[in-house]
């Protein structure tokens, strides 16, 4: 499939699951290319100067997309999308565990 | 996504939209004026799912993609941006379920939405407006039980509704819990001087220590409000500029049959330069709120990220077009409308609060330039 910016999504189409090295390199180009910077898996995105809530939310409805998840209730709080680290984590943990109905940004 | 969306059915639903008329099409005026709409016909609408047609088939509801809920909901703000606020927060208060929710809670209490019982989210305090990190509402775990203390302000559709969903401050953060509107220490008060969508239900909302399950609180807490209330926000912005469009729609029908129907000095009113160029912007403002909805509903249905502002963008150019624009069909029809009830007099008291609802036209702006601020 291709994301709305045109990329081909090798994430989601390449088969195997993503190692938590191809998720964190898609998740660094992803922020390259919407805030002009380059950041570190572990540098804090909300820190003071860093990205608003509407980043945040972003970032829910990409990893969804992205990886066929689901991200909903207790999963739902801004310290899972606070780094690279952290979306790595909770792509993890939610990847397993099919969709929920209809919650993805539908 | 798609996977829940019913299969072959992305078109406008014209069947749906004519219930809708048939209901609201004579009434709204007199709904206006009684500063209500009769509760069957909430039942009726909501029981068939329409109010929350998003909500995914699983749960019993419509399935609907965002552009066809969309399309549904400008019909329905054509005719009565009142109705159409409440199925702006039946729609929201779906959402919050589906996102704050965890599956459990989603498959109990979603279902009770698209099965008829009405629902209000409630977001507003005295002293937490567009600042909603100021909640005071506490959420207090007590045994296995939650026990919520707060005044809520100006939530639309409490008057009609079953359950609430309340936003305030737990333990842990900020969060929702989902009360009962019978539940005893909850007193609705209704506004019943509201200066637009009359009959919406507004109401202010005192809770003395009620006390619900504790499996009523979402599981999604957070340590702040921010992703928690842009989340559930995002429907509502959505919803209301959809409604917009229609409220455009309305006004500019309503403009045209007066300009061509009626004569000065010897020409169509049409045909008066003045007039003309109030009927063009009101084209260009319908034209316009219209496909900026209609592309911020697209990316929502693609999982796009650039929905988020998207939706803020339509919002913010719908609700402000909706207003100078039924300003000028006021202009136009001038004494024919100037009656309370009369479309285009609705449509400029309601346009107006659609610019101060769900992210002010100042919010909205200040979201958009640190937009163009963070991807320049």
């Amino acid at each position: 499939m291709t994301t709305p910016s045109g990329r081909t999504d090798a994430v989601h189409t390449a088969g195997p699951l993503p190692s938590d090295e191809d998720i964190a390199a898609e998740l660094l180009d992803f922020l390259a290319e919407r805030t002009r910077t380059r950041w570190e898996p572990d540098q804090d995105l909300f820190a003071v100067g860093g990205m608003s809530s509407l980043f945040a939310m972003q970032l829910v409805v990409h990893l969804e997309q992205t990886h066929q998840i689901a991200i909903s209730g207790a999963d739902l709080m801004l310290d899972n999308f606070r780094t690279v680290e952290a979306m790595v984590r909770l792509v993890n943990k939610l990847r397993g565990s099919a969709p929920a109905p209809g919650s993805v940004g539908e | 996504m798609s996977e829940t969306t019913a299969p072959a059915a992305p078109g406008p639903d014209r069947e749906a939209e004519e219930l809708f008329t048939e209901l609201a099409g004579d009434r709204a005026g007199e709904w206006d004026r009684a500063g209500e709409i009769p509760r069957d016909v909430l039942r009726r609408l909501g029981a068939r799912g329409l109010l929350c047609a998003q909500a995914p088939v699983v749960h019993g509801g419509l399935g609907y993609t965002s552009r066809r809920n969309g399309e549904l909901t400008a019909h329905v703000g054509s005719l009565c941006s009142s109705l159409r606020s409440v199925m702006t927060s039946q729609g929201m208060a779906a959402w919050t379920l589906r996102r704050l929710g965890d599956a459990g809670q989603q498959a109990d209490l979603v279902p009770r939405l698209t099965g008829g019982e009405l629902a209000a989210v409630a977001f507003t305090e005295a002293e937490a407006g567009s600042d909603l990190s100021a909640l005071a509402t506490r959420l207090t775990r007590s045994g296995d039980e939650v026990v919520v203390d707060g005044a809520k302000v100006w939530t639309t559709n409490a008057a009609y509704a079953d359950l609430l969903v309340v936003f305030g401050r737990t333990e842990d953060g900020v969060g929702a819990v989902v009360v009962p509107a019978s539940a005893p220490g909850v007193r609705i008060e209704r506004i019943t001087d509201a200066h637009g969508c009359r009959a919406a239900g507004h109401a202010d909302i005192r809770l003395d220590g009620v006390r619900v399950p504790a499996d009523a609180l979402l599981r999604g807490v957070d340590r702040s409000s921010a992703l928690l209330v842009t989340t559930a926000l995002s429907y509502g912005r959505m919803s209301v500029a959809w409604g917009c469009v229609g409220i455009l729609r309305g006004c500019l029908t309503a403009a045209v049959r007066h300009a061509v129907g009626r004569k000065q000095f010897g020409t169509r009113l049409a045909d008066h330069q003045l007039v003309a160029r109030h009927l063009a912007e009101l084209l260009i403002a319908e034209q316009n709120a219209a496909r900026a909805c209609e592309h911020a509903s697209d990316l929502w249905d693609r999982g796009s990220p650039d929905l988020v502002t998207a939706v803020v963008l339509a919002k913010h150019v719908a609700a402000t077009g909706a207003a100078a624009g039924s300003a000028r069909a006021m202009q136009v029809l001038a004494s024919a409308g100037a009656h309370d009830g009369h479309v285009v007099a609705r449509a400029h008291r309601d346009a107006k609060l659609m610019e101060i609802i769900e992210g002010s036209s100042e919010i909205c702006e200040l979201i958009l330039a640190q937009h163009a601020v963070a991807t320049a």
